[in-house]
């Protein structure tokens, strides 16, 4: 018991960064709530799909209520409400998990090498930054849909990444900035290290978690905005996810009218909204490791 | 002053650089566009008997150019239209000159933004006080997830549920439209009635759009103007608490206006939402409207407004703050 107590406690102490986020985690049930719901609906849309595989259309049953053989009833074609919420899911967990991956890889190279360089590429790129983040990006995507079907995963991801890296370079640069005055990155310059070492190995590690958070509130927009434009109709529908259920509950399904296709039209939105509730409940935790300001004082 | 002048001249340089940019960007999408609308609408007045002097001019009236013209002319006479105010003419609407569609469309987008707008500031601001001031209580934390709540959650999924609680479920609100039918547009009682029974809903939602916005940021202007030296020194020298609480409001409310840029990005982009689910005749549907029948010059015209009104509004924003927080003119 003791020796277990002992190992545990030296394994902790090797790993600060674990053991404090583990604490800030711990620290208030509501965000192990929020940890909860986002693993919750990342094994959805992973395992969801195979358990949860192709169930028949039942044109014998449409706007049926909920039993024990349709949990959530099924919609205006006969479709089981909870098989498309669940395989829905998949293609907005996936779309967003892309649309961050192309935003960091546009938005923390551009703030590190801004905030890294200064002089004419920060002030170039830091330009450039503040017109995508001025240019509305829901409006522009609605009319690039006229010109370009995105409605594949990593097509959407790379739209939703292009036109929305310039948060997440703003912050990343500001820490950078900061990176940049600090003893082991003056030695690492002192050492004659090359660019390239200095900003992969010795800053990207240091700006990761500040990214990762930024990250996941533009997750948060991004969700909304990719389940969005299916709502309006906009991109064609390839596959079922949240907004086309969205989009044929309201525009075709009329499920405003009809009160046994309400559960239709609530379970999407009910997903949003608590993969929302989630995100933010985590998020406060995250917030807290990086703004000791916010702590409240005992 | 200097400074200010300096700082403004920047800012509508940028801002109009900024305009340049989205104007050629329009320009070259409705070239991109599949198929090329001019040529199509060229070729349907041919068709339709016209000669094809008449067909060019008709579709130099809609567009500002016709493709027979080289790449710069044809820029530069979109270019030349778009500074006297011409945006062209719409295609469904045959003859319409689009502004006339945008004038119509802007009262039914701009003043439930306000309102609502107006709402969420008033509401936000307070419970971002509070959710400063009680921060370590269950109830300050309560608030500022129902801030970050409402900032995350999208714009369809407000619409929709208010549409649910409020007219499906309740009957209490009408669902879409600006009025009811029966009633004569005009300055008559039944006819504002029935306008302000259906902006209810779309004024709450632009208002519980923009609510956590408020809430987040006054929270934490509030937090930070806490730690202040000048208010633990107004603390020690026994400063009556209301008196203390106007040193605060007064300090923590500057940095709002540059959440009311914000705002304003965030409700246009709401508006499409907001305005498609209650069936609201405003610009956000008129540009999806616009996208479903194809009618080119409407889109660009009304995509053109949306990106310079939320450029205009970055830079108000921006220059009100320098104006009135002296710290930030340094």
């Amino acid at each position: 018991m003791a020796a277990t107590a002992t190992l545990a406690a030296s394994v902790r102490s090797r790993r600060p960064a674990l053991t404090a986020f583990r604490k800030a985690v711990t620290r208030k049930p509501g965000r192990i709530i929020g940890l909860a719901i986002i693993v919750f609906f990342i094994l959805l849309a992973i395992c969801g799909p195979w358990f949860y595989g192709r169930l028949a259309v039942d044109p014998n049953s449409l706007y049926a209520a909920p039993s024990a053989k349709h949990w959530l009833g099924t919609d205006f074609a006969g479709s089981d409400v909870l098989q498309e919420v669940v395989t829905g899911g998949r293609y907005v967990l996936a779309t967003a998990a892309l649309s961050a991956l192309f935003t960091s890889l546009f938005g923390v190279t551009i703030g590190l090498v801004a905030g890294y360089q200064r002089g004419l590429t920060d002030s170039a790129l830091m330009r450039l930054t503040d017109f995508v983040l001025t240019i509305p990006g829901l409006p522009l995507l609605i009319i690039l849909s006229t010109v370009w079907n995105f409605g594949s995963p990593w097509k959407m991801g790379l739209v939703l990444g292009v036109t929305g890296w310039g948060g997440v370079a703003r912050a990343v640069r500001s820490q950078a900035l900061s990176l940049r005055e600090r003893g082991f990155l003056e030695a690492a310059r002192g050492l004659g290290l090359s660019r390239r070492h200095i900003l992969l190995k010795e800053m990207l590690p240091n700006v990761a978690p500040y990214a990762a958070m930024q990250l996941m509130l533009s997750m948060i927009a991004f969700i909304g905005a990719e389940v969005g434009l299916f709502f309006l109709g906009l991109v064609p529908f390839s596959s079922t996810n949240w907004g086309v259920m969205l989009n044929q509950a309201v525009f075709s399904g009329g499920a405003m009218e009809t009160p046994s296709a309400l559960i239709y039209l609530l379970a999407p939105l009910v997903c949003i909204l608590v993969l929302t509730l989630g995100i933010v409940l985590f998020l406060d935790a995250i917030d807290e490791l990086f703004n000791p300001r916010l702590r409240e004082r005992v | 002053m200097t400074a200010f002048a300096r700082r403004l001249a920047g800012k509508l340089a940028a801002g109009l650089v900024m305009v340049w940019v989205v104007v050629t960007f329009t320009f070259f999408l409705v070239h991109a566009l599949p198929g090329k609308p001019g040529d199509v609408q060229y070729e349907q007045y041919i068709q339709s008997g016209m000669n094809a002097e008449q067909a060019a001019a008709k579709v130099k009236a809609i567009y500002g150019y016709t493709s027979h013209d080289s790449m710069l002319s044809q820029y530069g006479g979109y270019l030349g239209k778009l500074l006297h105010g011409d945006l062209g003419q719409s295609i469904s609407y045959s003859g319409v000159p689009v502004s006339h569609l945008i004038w119509a469309a802007l009262p039914w987008t701009v003043i439930p933004v306000l309102s609502g707008l107006l709402v969420s500031f008033l509401i936000g601001v307070t419970a971002g006080v509070v959710a400063a001031v009680r921060r370590s209580s269950r109830w300050g934390g309560l608030l500022t997830v129902s801030g970050s709540l409402f900032a995350g959650v999208p714009a369809f999924v407000l619409a929709l549920l208010l549409l649910v609680v409020f007219h499906t479920e309740w009957n209490l609100l009408p669902d879409a439209g600006t009025s009811d039918i029966q009633y004569d547009p005009g300055w008559n009682l039944p006819y504002i009635g029935s306008v302000v029974q259906h902006a209810v809903l779309p004024v709450c939602a632009y208002a519980l759009l923009s609510y956590g916005g408020w809430l987040l940021a006054m929270k934490s202007s509030v937090v930070s103007v806490l730690g202040d030296d000048f208010i633990l020194a107004s603390e020690l020298r026994g400063i009556a608490p209301v008196t203390r609480a106007r040193y605060i409001g007064r300090n923590a409310i500057l940095p709002l206006f540059t959440v009311l840029a914000l705002s304003f990005g965030v409700m246009f982009a709401g508006s499409f939402f907001i305005e498609d689910t209650f069936d609201y005749p405003g610009l956000g549907d008129l540009l999806l409207k616009s996208i479903g029948t194809r009618d080119y010059p409407v889109m660009a015209g009304a995509f053109l407004l949306i990106t310079v009104s939320i450029i205009i509004a970055n830079i108000l924003a921006d220059l009100c703050y320098t104006l009135i927080d002296p710290r930030v003119r340094r």
